[in-house]
């Protein structure tokens, strides 16, 4: 049961009547039972909530940033009609609108709603209740009741640096033989003879090949092809920091900026996106590229279990089942276990390849986790590790005006020694290693790959 | 990618037998809660009055409504009033005017009464005892009442024996009759003055519901009080009313369309018309459906569990608070003067293995500046103070750039 500004309306300008009423205690109990009886009657003859059926229809998928409609159809086939509010209620993040949609559904029939979800952050977002209050006929009073009707919506990875793919794909391009600017040297395989064509380097006749027809006949050549790329994605505690500023608004950076910080006063600025979304940003960039180029994308999430892992996918939904698996995962507030990840890769890594691993360089957990079992791991396999670099640090390392600045520009100079230090022990155990900004490292990465494949490292 | 559910929706709201049967203990205690507060409110009690002492309505321990009765079964008409002009007009000459501790006099009050052709009884400490009673003085300090006996050629107090007395001891005027002495001093005095008989009792807890059947303690109220076909009991006024919501407000309206045209000032309650607080109850009504209107949730609150927002930088700017906090200089150079030498050392073509000779030659070399100047800035002590860091870092900065443009 439910009551109504009218109601509310109603008994206050009954206050009018007791006023002027010649028996002004009789008046307001008059008053009193008259507005309960109406309020009676109106309930009586509202449509009933209970025997409501709903059903959704509409989109299960939507990458963050964009908006996406879900349907509601409400059947009413109780015996009256069923006239007032409902609310679709989602989690705040699922950025649900609008709040509250008038129904109206006659008798018998059916109707449709549709509610707009924009979400500000990852994840599934599960539907929670559908409330109805459906009004009587005075629009008095209302019955209201709830129904569950399920329905989720994953949240996937925006994937913002596909914008690089195709600057990326013809670099790789230029690797393969479909390119005129033939690259022959280590890291390529013969691909095939095909008819000498003006522009082509002479150096690449066969001449053997040509010998045995009347053509003048080239060799071409091409990347290698189904290699192993091992994605690890770290989502441990370093990967719970936020970094640069967030793409695509989010709740956490509004709430945020809208506080200044107590320490000094000023305004703080947006806290940003965390590591593990710039990470995975990355890693479709890279898996969307190597499964181009013909190479073999698996993809594990670690903390301290396996968080996600996917293998075996193949090459033209690889990128559909990575943001899909990617979706639900949160930065675990733990420290991650280095030796439970070096396991597990090497449990599931038979043969060569090429394992990134997208983590931070923090000097403590790298020195403590990481470097140690490095051998282990860089013996069988190519490892090259991701990190991303936090352009505030940056941005406090040039400050030089007062003192304070220059104490922060310190700071942050000593983590960036720390940063250089990891880094060159890494290069050191023969490891890769990519550190760039938030913005940059999904480009970065994907450079570092090719460059790999044209030296045929892989 | 659009789909359709294949699962049912179903309610969730309760249905009025889950809420019955979840409420239905809470709606038990509160009824039994209920019954306890209203029924010992609803039963007929015992004492009628609001227990104030001395008074021939009150039937509480306090009270004198037991003498008032025994009065009334002997004869004597017992007159309750609580206004001293209506008290002197009902008294008469035939009369008896009681005056009990209780009484709440004005000295012209005082005056009037004792200005009355009638006997007079004083029970208890009275004000302006001088004014009614003249010529007997109450002794300082008081003595405690306990039962003494008469001790007096005073027909009454003989004939009732001893009594619960004490209170105060007077010293009566000559000629007067003193009873019921505590270390010789009467605690009853009884004189005649100007033809009429004055008693004074100095305790009145005699003639209370609770002592009367003591003693003889009855008999000598009997005595005094009796002594006239007509008692006028004065008693305090009753409290007035504070009008208090519609009904106070009714109530006197009712009365006082009577004796409206009566000079007393009115209150402002009064002069309030009595629909004004029925209104205000109507508009406290339609408070309580605005509040269940804006209070009606549609749906519930939804929580969820969202992801810590920590920015990545909080150690760092912690660190740089730190330093700053400890005024840690010596730190705060060897970071700045480690970032610099990393970052030359390569542009210098030195491998990261170089001293710090083979470094200042090199940045010396290059810059064109002397290499006292840039040893101390590379490989130095800690700067003397903020300033002088400062400094440090844009000299630091300074060669930098040298290096890298030359």
């Amino acid at each position: 049961m439910a009551l109504t500004g009218r109601a509310g309306l109603l008994a206050a300008l009954g206050a009018l009547v007791v006023l002027f009423a010649p028996r002004p205690g009789l008046a307001v109990l008059g008053i009193v039972l008259l507005l309960a009886f109406l309020i009676v009657v109106d309930l009586i003859f509202a449509g009933g909530v209970r025997p409501l059926r709903f059903s959704r229809e509409g989109e299960r998928l939507v990458r963050l940033g964009q908006s996406v409609t879900v349907g509601l159809i409400v059947e009413n086939p109780g015996t009256r009609r069923v006239r007032g509010v409902l609310r679709d209620a989602w989690p705040p993040s699922a950025g649900a609108a609008p709040r509250r949609l008038a129904i109206d559904v006659p008798r018998g029939e059916r109707r449709r709603l549709t509610v707009t979800l924009t979400p500000t952050r990852r994840g599934d977002r599960e539907a929670v209740t559908v409330t109805v209050r459906s009004l009587g006929p005075l629009g008095l009073a209302g019955r209201q009741g709830r129904h569950r009707v399920p329905w989720s919506v994953r949240v996937l990875p925006p994937f913002l640096s596909r914008r690089h793919l195709p600057a990326k794909l013809a670099r790789l391009r230029e690797l393969d033989g479909q390119h005129p600017a033939l690259v022959r040297g280590q890291g390529t395989e013969f691909d095939s003879l095909r008819e000498y064509v003006v522009g082509d380097d002479v150096r690449s006749i066969d001449w053997r090949a040509s010998a045995r027809r009347n053509d003048v006949v080239v060799r071409t050549w091409r990347p290698e092809r189904d290699r192993r790329v091992l994605i690890v994605l770290d989502t441990g505690r370093t990967s719970a920091g936020r970094v640069g500023t967030a793409p695509v608004p989010t709740a956490a950076g509004q709430a945020e900026a809208d506080r200044t910080d107590q320490g000094d006063g000023r305004r703080r600025p947006p806290p940003g996106w965390p590591r593990l979304d710039w990470s995975m940003d990355a890693a479709l960039l890279l898996a969307a590229l190597a499964a181009r180029a013909g190479d073999r994308v698996d993809f594990l999430a670690y903390d301290r279990a396996v968080r996600a892992w996917l293998s075996g996918a193949a090459r033209t939904e690889l990128l559909s089942s990575l943001v899909n698996v990617m979706a639900p995962i949160e930065a675990e507030l733990v420290e991650a276990d280095s030796p439970g990840m070096v396991a597990a890769v090497l449990a599931r890594a038979k043969r060569r390849c090429l394992v990134v691993l997208l983590t931070d360089l923090n000097a403590t957990a790298m020195e403590e986790g990481l470097l140690p079992l490095l051998p282990q791991l860089s013996s069988r396999h190519l490892v090259l590790v991701a990190a991303v670099a936090d352009p505030r640090v940056a941005a406090m390392a040039s400050g030089r005006d007062t003192s304070e600045q220059v104490y922060d520009a310190a700071a942050a100079e000593q983590l960036r020694g720390e940063r250089r230090r990891i880094t060159s022990l890494l290069r050191r155990h023969g490891v890769e290693v990519v550190d760039a900004l938030p913005e940059d490292v999904a480009p970065a990465l994907a450079d570092a790959y090719i460059a790999l494949k044209a030296a045929g490292r892989l | 990618m659009t789909l359709q559910t294949t699962e049912r929706s179903y309610s969730v709201s309760p249905t009025a037998a889950s809420i019955w049967k979840r409420g239905r203990a809470i709606v038990l205690v509160a009824v039994i809660v209920v019954v306890a507060a209203v029924v010992p409110v609803l039963l007929p009690s015992g004492s009628t009055g609001g227990g104030s002492a001395l008074d021939p309505g009150d039937s509480s321990l306090a009270g004198s409504k037991a003498l008032a009765q025994v009065l009334g079964a002997h004869g004597v008409s017992v007159q309750r009033v609580d206004d001293v002009s209506t008290a002197l007009a009902a008294l008469g000459t035939d009369g008896q005017l009681l005056i009990t501790e209780a009484t709440d006099l004005t000295s012209s009050e005082a005056g009037r009464i004792a200005a009355a052709p009638a006997d007079r009884l004083i029970v208890g400490q009275v004000p302006y005892l001088d004014v009614l009673a003249p010529g007997v003085i109450s002794e300082v300090g008081g003595t405690s009442s306990r039962s003494r006996p008469p001790s007096c050629g005073l027909r009454e107090a003989n004939v009732a024996g001893s009594a619960y007395m004490g209170g105060s001891a007077f010293t009566g005027p000559p000629g007067s009759t003193g009873c019921y002495p505590s270390d010789g001093k009467p605690t009853l005095v009884r004189y005649t003055v100007d033809g009429r008989t004055v008693t004074v009792v100095g305790d009145g807890q005699f003639m209370t519901n609770l002592r009367l059947a003591e003693d003889g303690n009855a008999a000598l109220a009997m005595n005094l009080a009796g002594t006239k076909p007509r008692l006028v009991w004065l008693v305090p006024p009753a409290e007035p009313d504070q009008p208090s919501g519609p009904d106070g407000s009714g109530g006197s309206d009712g009365s006082g369309g009577s004796d409206g045209a009566g000079s007393e000032p009115k209150s402002l309650g009064e002069l309030i018309p009595s629909g004004v607080g029925w209104a205000i109850v109507e508009l406290v009504v339609a408070l309580g459906v605005v509040a269940l209107w804006r209070g009606r949730r549609l749906g519930p609150v939804v929580a969820e569990r969202l992801p810590v927002v920590v920015r990545a930088a909080e150690t760092v700017e912690g660190r740089g608070r730190l330093y700053r906090a400890r005024r840690a200089r010596d730190r705060a150079a060897l970071a700045l003067r480690a970032a610099t030498i990393d970052r030359i050392t390569p542009r210098l073509g030195l491998p990261r293995t170089a001293t710090p000779d083979e470094i200042v030659t090199g940045v010396s070399a290059r810059t064109g500046e002397d290499p006292e100047q840039v040893r101390p800035a590379l490989f130095g002590g800690a700067p003397a103070d903020d300033a002088g860091l400062v400094a440090l870092a844009g000299y630091l900065d300074t060669l930098e750039r040298q290096v890298q443009d030359s």
